[in-house]
């Protein structure tokens, strides 16, 4: 029974991990202040859902969910390409609202509120994954081939002109570099991976409706990214795991729900305050937040 | 004929409230230069204060709505020097800022969720009044006073901005900050009672609301969402601007009902918020240069 | 190598470059000077494309570049550095080098699965050129200003080029380093480098620049060799005005 609750927080944890990282290559590593990151999360959930509900193999679903949201990733930077520092960050949360309004109000595609439920399960070329165990099996393995993935292009040439256009984008432009491609390039990574991760979310869940996909998971991934450091992907996976331990640790102070619920929210809130204001680079990030 | 003026009134109702939030919320972007997302929550705790102290307690209601406004006050003037002040002496950039007040936001929804529970409640001064009724459309003597309240409230900001000292300091701060310390105005000053006035603001905001509709931890985001569209759409750095802004918010969540199915409502202000910080991200009536980048 | 017609540029109502006219040849070192606000710099961001021109057009060896965008124009062969030292604050200088030499990292899929290639040779030589001996791995932030200034410089040369704009190189810089930097400018004219300079340390410009021009109020009013700009009776009305 412990086993089979471990396993269940290993699948959470993978797959917020995988959030965190993705946003942290858009926010660490290039400077993209994105606070609308969980619209990608959340597109990648209702696309995956849909498709494999109508039929299509999971392989293929999860690819095109993630495919689907880096288009937005390139809608997201194409819309926003004129705005600068605060100004960009609110229009990226204006974003996410917009998104939300989407999977709230076309109720014919989304079911609105109500939300979908009976997701199934994936199948992958006939196995059949429907056990928790087995399904821990594939999010680690696509996690780890995303986080892979992402580590080789943060350390590549292209990674270093990420970090540049962070630091200096005008400095950047003027040795030759289109920083503006680099940044679409980046945005669309950043999304398509957090989209992967909304079908790993909604083939687990097996429900979803647009409340999981709102503020208050924003401020969760900021929270994470912040806590871990920005620039480091090692620090995106540990505070992955410390902030989704935390709750499971409050269970054993045998609180009502109903206390559970914004405590948990406080806690998180607390440590986000905590960290800018006295470890403002995180656990592990080398970086400052500009 | 009367279901436009009935349109017309709600957004006059809806204007008000979202200006209410607005300008406050303009206020302190126009002297801190900063977005204080958190301003939204303020509006909350004060409603919620006066639910305590009214519905809860028993105290008097003009008494308790007294005690409201001044803990509003205090609420918005420990925000600020707990939280903001400290980061800004750290020269924290202003994105930092904005992800200080959503955690700021998070973290007073979740404080007022965890000691009021997350039930609807009321503040049962009213009781069931019947609307007047003007023309063929309906309107509540709460909502004419909200709409009086505000507009008094404006004329007097728009007085308090020109005429007093403090007013002048404020401008005279939003406008250059560094001019306005070698001439010898403290901004720490300023931009304290910055804080305090448009959190006093906010409780005004909050006690109307919390007569008009009933209270939910969680109304401080949409409320926010809904002052800080008004305020981009009129121009964030200007009250006036964002007091204007609003009601034409107000109205377009109204009149645009009339088209789109009513749960388009909040869509109608993400969409505005989002196609304004695109394409005319200084508002309406926001300065040409502001200094800002 | 760079023909500038007739180029202008007003914000508002100043007019910051006025229909400015000259020609900048191969292979000498050139000094744009001319008193504070005479448009030295806006004419540089002009030519490097970080501004429009109102009007005018601006050739690079014939080929047409104003307009064109400024990280192209940096491609076709302009490399210039700021007033201000700009560097990448969390990277270091072997990045800082690497990145202004390669033209193929933008490229994505390549630069994932590609061996690592080594530029140390290379790197290594340019930072003994302009004698910054300081390890690679050292971060740029950590560096003092006239090493940065340094590294701009050698970020510049590094970067394949057609000219070297540079404004200000030796602005705050101590008079040790400054003698330095003017022998590194004389070695690079040895090989044959094209330079443009914005300078305002007359010493350091009449040292080594074979041609100058002066601008004041946005247009030339006079150039030509160091010796007789320094006669020159409008020059000194300029800088001493009305």
């Amino acid at each position: 029974m412990i086993e089979a609750y471990l396993i269940h927080l290993l699948i959470l944890i993978g797959i917020y991990s995988l959030l965190a990282v993705s946003l942290n290559l858009a926010l660490g590593y290039t400077g993209l202040i994105n606070f609308g990151h969980i619209a990608f999360f959340g597109i990648g959930a209702y696309v995956s859902t849909l498709l494999v509900m109508a039929g299509v193999p999971f392989l293929i679903g999860i690819l095109v969910a993630g495919l689907f949201a880096g288009l937005f990733g390139y809608l997201l930077v194409l819309a926003t390409r004129k705005l600068k520092g605060d100004y960009f960050a609110f229009a990226t949360l204006g974003f996410a609202f917009v998104v939300y309004s989407l999977f709230l109000n076309l109720q014919s595609v989304t079911r609105g509120p109500l939300g979908i439920s009976g997701i199934p399960k994936p199948s992958i070329f006939g196995l059949a994954i429907n056990s928790n165990f087995s399904y821990l099996i594939l999010v680690l393995v696509v996690v780890a081939i995303s986080v892979f993935l992402i580590s080789k292009i943060v350390k590549s040439p292209f990674g270093r002109l990420l970090q540049a256009t962070r630091d200096d984008e005008l400095a950047l432009r003027v040795l030759g570099k289109n920083t503006s491609r680099i940044k679409y390039k980046a945005m669309i990574i950043s999304a398509f991976f957090a989209g992967i991760a909304g079908s790993l979310f909604a083939h687990y869940i097996t429900y979803i409706d647009p409340s999981s996909f709102y503020l208050g998971d924003v401020i969760l991934i900021l929270t994470i990214v912040i806590l871990g450091g920005l620039a480091t992907i090692r620090g995106s996976i540990i505070a992955t795991f410390i902030i989704l331990l935390i709750p499971e640790l409050l269970r054993f102070l045998a609180l009502p729900s109903s206390i559970l619920g914004p405590l948990r929210q406080i806690i998180y809130a607390v440590i986000l305050l905590g960290v800018l204001l006295y470890r403002p680079r995180g656990l592990f990030g080398g970086v400052d937040l500009e | 004929m009367s279901l436009l003026l009935q349109l017309t009134i709600n957004g006059l109702i809806a204007g008000s409230i979202y200006a209410l939030v607005a300008a406050g919320f303009s206020l302190i972007y126009k002297t801190n230069k900063f977005m204080h997302f958190a301003h939204g929550a303020i509006v909350v705790v004060s409603a919620y204060i006066l639910f305590f102290l009214f519905s809860t307690l028993g105290i008097p209601f003009f008494v308790g709505v007294i005690l409201t406004l001044l803990f509003s006050c205090l609420v918005g003037l420990i925000v600020y020097r707990v939280v903001y002040l400290p980061l800004q002496k750290k020269k924290a950039s202003n994105v930092i800022l904005l992800i200080a007040s959503l955690g700021l936001l998070i973290l007073l929804e979740n404080l007022v969720q965890l000691i009021f529970g997350a039930d609807v409640k009321t503040i049962n001064y009213l009781g069931i009044v019947k609307g007047l009724s003007i023309f063929g459309a309906i309107i509540t003597p709460l909502q004419l006073v909200i709409i009086g309240v505000s507009i008094v409230l404006f004329v007097g900001l728009f007085y308090f901005m020109k005429k007093t000292k403090l007013g002048k300091d404020i401008r005279a701060v939003s406008d250059n900050r560094e001019l306005a310390e070698v001439l010898g105005i403290n901004y720490k000053r300023i931009a304290s009672w910055s804080f305090v006035l448009g959190s006093l603001i906010a409780g005004i905001a909050g006690i109307l609301i919390g007569l008009e509709q009933n209270l939910t931890p969680t109304m401080g985001t949409m409320l926010g969402i809904k002052g800080f569209t008004g305020a981009i759409i009129g121009g964030v750095a200007s009250v006036p601007g964002s007091i204007i802004g609003s009601y034409l918010l107000g109205f377009a969540e109204n009149y645009g009902i009339w088209f789109l199915p009513s749960g388009y409502k909040d869509a109608i202000a993400f969409v505005l918020l989002f196609l304004f910080l695109l394409f005319m991200p200084k508002g309406l009536f926001g300065k040409k240069k502001e200094g800002r980048e | 190598m760079i023909k500038i017609k007739n180029v202008s540029k007003h914000f508002g109502g100043v007019k910051a470059v006025n229909h400015c006219d000259f020609e900048i040849k191969k292979g000498k070192i050139n000094a744009l000077i001319g008193p504070n606000g005479s448009g030295k710099t806006t004419l540089f961001n002009v030519i490097s494309n970080l501004l429009k021109s109102d009007s005018g057009e601006i050739y690079l060896d014939g080929e047409k570049i104003s307009g064109i965008g400024d990280f192209k124009v940096s491609r076709l062969g302009i490399s210039r550095t700021f007033q201000e030292v700009r560097f990448f604050r969390n990277l270091s200088i072997k990045d800082h080098l690497e990145i202004a030499l390669r033209e193929d990292d933008e490229q994505l899929f390549k630069g994932l699965f590609e061996k690592e290639i080594d530029f140390k040779e290379r790197i290594q030589e340019v930072l003994d050129l302009v004698g910054l001996n300081k390890s690679l791995n050292t971060l740029a932030q950590d560096l003092s200003y006239g090493q940065k200034k340094l590294l701009d410089l050698a970020m510049a040369i590094i970067k394949p080029h057609k000219i070297l704009m540079l404004d200000e190189p030796v602005a705050g810089v101590n008079p040790k380093l400054r003698k330095k930097i003017q022998e590194i400018f004389k070695t690079l004219n040895k090989k044959g480098e094209t330079i443009l300079i914005i300078e305002h340390d007359m010493n350091f410009i009449m040292g080594i620049a074979d041609h100058v021009f002066v601008i004041d109020e946005g247009a030339i009013i006079a150039q030509g060799k160091p010796k007789a700009i320094q006669n020159n009776k409008k020059v000194l009305m300029a800088y001493l005005g009305e």
